[in-house]
């Protein structure tokens, strides 16, 4: 890895960038009442994660969330459906825009985020 | 078929009676994206940063190189192959479907003898390196990002770093290609040469890319050592460390007499590469200086980075080659034939300076080898010097690019493919050879203009059509 030289740029990078993805609260906010609860994570859907999301949200590249936690993702879910999936498609900070899943749709997306927020399969 | 038909203006069920209709009765094939959606378009598409935007019609991700063929038989109207979405440029906008490869992945084939292994054209390149070396291989060079397609970063020909290395597409000895009527091309130098070489760095223009067959060697180490160098003084020697170094380069920072250097060559010593420390002092320094006026940065990151202290790590190839790029950005790259890359590197920082362009983003200048394919943008009987200027996804880059771009013409600069430029087809040709054969092959591959949307219509001068994007 070049460690130094993605330091400093990094580091350049930082002083620009926007600000982290999410606040940090105290505690964490609750989760929206049901949200995404009714989409369904099917193997279809699993096989979309490891192509995609577990690039980022299994080791926290970024910034991610990771996959199960419910703490980091309780303040996302708080803001409601629509600006987390208007996030997914756009991009935020630095998750890039379809977060890797060019085939994924907007029913693949709450289906997703239901299983790395702590959902079953 | 198995694959994936989403939010189409053609429904899966459709699609599959009229592949059935068509099979049977010989009935013209169903047009893609012609007909009125009947369910929610499909979401809009965006490259890695951000920039770029498109709406398909719908999505098409194949499981499988026959479900990919059975789709390109039973339809018509546009499509564009998508990999990670890692290129600036507008390769991929379509309003028709997009081909979404990355089911297409894994190590197909492996050859201990030749040290060759054919991997499908999805699999991402930062998923190939373990795979590959508990094989025993190792690819021969690797690109900075791990996140590419092979696809997409070999239609692009997408590259790294060393005088005596090539880019991806370089060490490709067979492919697939699947295309535009479904058809099967088994491509290598001895078969077929003309399209072997052609279709190593394709833009994606001749067909869909399914599996690539690569030249390795054996799995190898890596020292990896960086500093920091006055960028003059490393331009005086750049030729002699280059030489003397499996991958040499640097990233001269803007607004400074500095440069960030870097060395790599292969080791025996065992892997040592713990986990970065946090901010050394040098970003929250970066920060404040943004407020100044760029004209007045200058000793203020010179004094920084002269403090900066020297680096060294040991890792097998595939982690000590490439990066995960977690900060989004936009980026303009050119190649310039060697002999006078140190020469338009100075205009470049030069004009930077003179015109107080405010950016923070260093430069990246290294070398690539010439390789035998008809448009790598370091084909042809000299070695390049690749030079890139980035900014963050956030900003606007026009200006900045805008300012740039005539210098990197003027000594004779060729565009990466997969990152911003704004070239058409009369320049495009005067830079490449075999441009024009180029053209003619994907006329007789693609005869409709299927693979083509509007950027690539304006690069091969083909005319608009109302139903590309």
């Amino acid at each position: 890895m070049r460690r130094v030289l993605l330091l400093a740029l990094a580091a350049v990078l930082a002083g620009c960038a926007e600000p982290p993805a999410e606040p940090t609260p105290e505690a964490p906010a609750p989760a929206a009442p049901g949200a995404f609860a009714d989409a369904e994570i099917t193997d279809d859907i699993m096989g979309l994660w490891s192509r995609s999301c577990i690039l980022c949200h299994v080791h926290g590249e970024a910034n991610a969330p990771r996959v199960g936690d419910a703490e980091a993702w309780a303040p996302r879910l708080a803001q409601g459906e629509d600006v987390l999936l208007a996030r997914t498609v756009e991009g935020y900070n630095d998750m890039p825009p379809l977060g890797y899943c060019m085939a994924c749709e907007r029913e693949d997306f709450r289906a997703l985020i239901r299983f790395m927020a702590g959902g079953a399969p | 078929m198995t694959g994936r038909v989403r939010r189409s203006g053609f429904s899966r069920r459709e699609w599959l009676a009229g592949s059935a209709l068509a099979g049977l009765f010989g009935m013209a094939r169903p047009t893609l994206g012609a007909t009125p959606a009947a369910t929610a378009p499909s979401l809009p598409w965006r490259n890695w940063s951000g920039g770029i935007v498109a709406r398909p019609a719908g999505r098409f991700a194949p499981a499988s190189e026959e479900a990919l063929i059975d789709f390109l038989r039973a339809t018509s109207g546009p499509v564009r192959p998508v990999g990670s979405g890692h290129s600036f440029t507008e390769l991929v906008p379509t309003d028709g479907h997009l081909i979404v490869i990355d089911q297409l992945a894994g190590i197909l084939d492996h050859d201990p003898a030749t040290l060759q292994a054919t991997m499908g054209g999805g699999a991402r390149i930062g998923d190939l390196g373990a795979p590959l070396e508990a094989l025993g291989q190792a690819m021969i060079n690797l690109p900075d990002i791990d996140r590419q397609t092979l696809a997409g970063a070999t239609a692009t020909a997408t590259h790294g770093t060393g005088i005596a290395h090539q880019s991806l597409s370089g060490y490709i000895t067979g492919m697939r290609l699947v295309t535009a009527d479904g058809g099967v091309l088994d491509l290598d130098a001895e078969t077929d040469p003309d399209t072997f070489h052609a279709a190593r760095v394709s833009l994606g223009a001749l067909g869909v890319v399914t599996r690539i067959r690569m030249q390795n060697r054996e799995p190898y180490r890596l020292k990896v050592r960086s500093w920091a160098q006055t960028t003059e003084s490393v331009l005086e020697t750049f030729d002699e460390s280059a030489a003397r170094h499996r991958h040499f380069e640097m990233f001269p920072l803007v607004h400074s007499d500095y440069a960030l250097v870097l060395a790599i060559d292969e080791t025996d010593e065992p892997v040592r590469n713990p986990p970065p420390e946090e901010d050394d002092g040098f970003g929250a320094a970066m920060a404040g200086w943004m407020g100044l006026p760029p004209g007045e940065r200058r000793p203020h990151i010179n004094a920084a980075a002269s403090q900066i202290a020297p680096s060294e790590v040991v890792d097998t190839s595939h982690r000590a080659l490439t990066n995960v790029r977690n900060s989004r950005f936009n980026e303009m790259e050119y190649s310039v034939p060697l002999h006078v890359g140190g020469e338009c590197l100075r205009e470049v920082l030069r004009t930077i300076a003179e015109r107080e362009i405010d950016v923070v983003f260093p430069l990246e200048y290294r070398y690539v080898a010439r390789d035998d394919t008809w448009l790598g943008m370091s084909s042809g009987d000299e070695d390049h010097a690749a030079i890139s200027i980035h900014r963050t996804a956030t900003e606007d880059y026009r200006a900045y690019f805008d300012a740039i771009e005539p210098i990197f013409l003027k000594y004779g600069g060729r565009p990466h493919w997969g990152k911003v430029h704004s070239l058409g087809h009369a320049e495009l040709s005067a830079l490449y050879p075999r441009f024009e054969d180029f053209r003619a092959l994907r006329r007789r591959l693609d005869p409709d203009g299927r693979f083509l949307n509007a950027h690539l219509r304006h690069v091969f001068g083909e005319p608009p059509s109302e139903d590309s994007a």
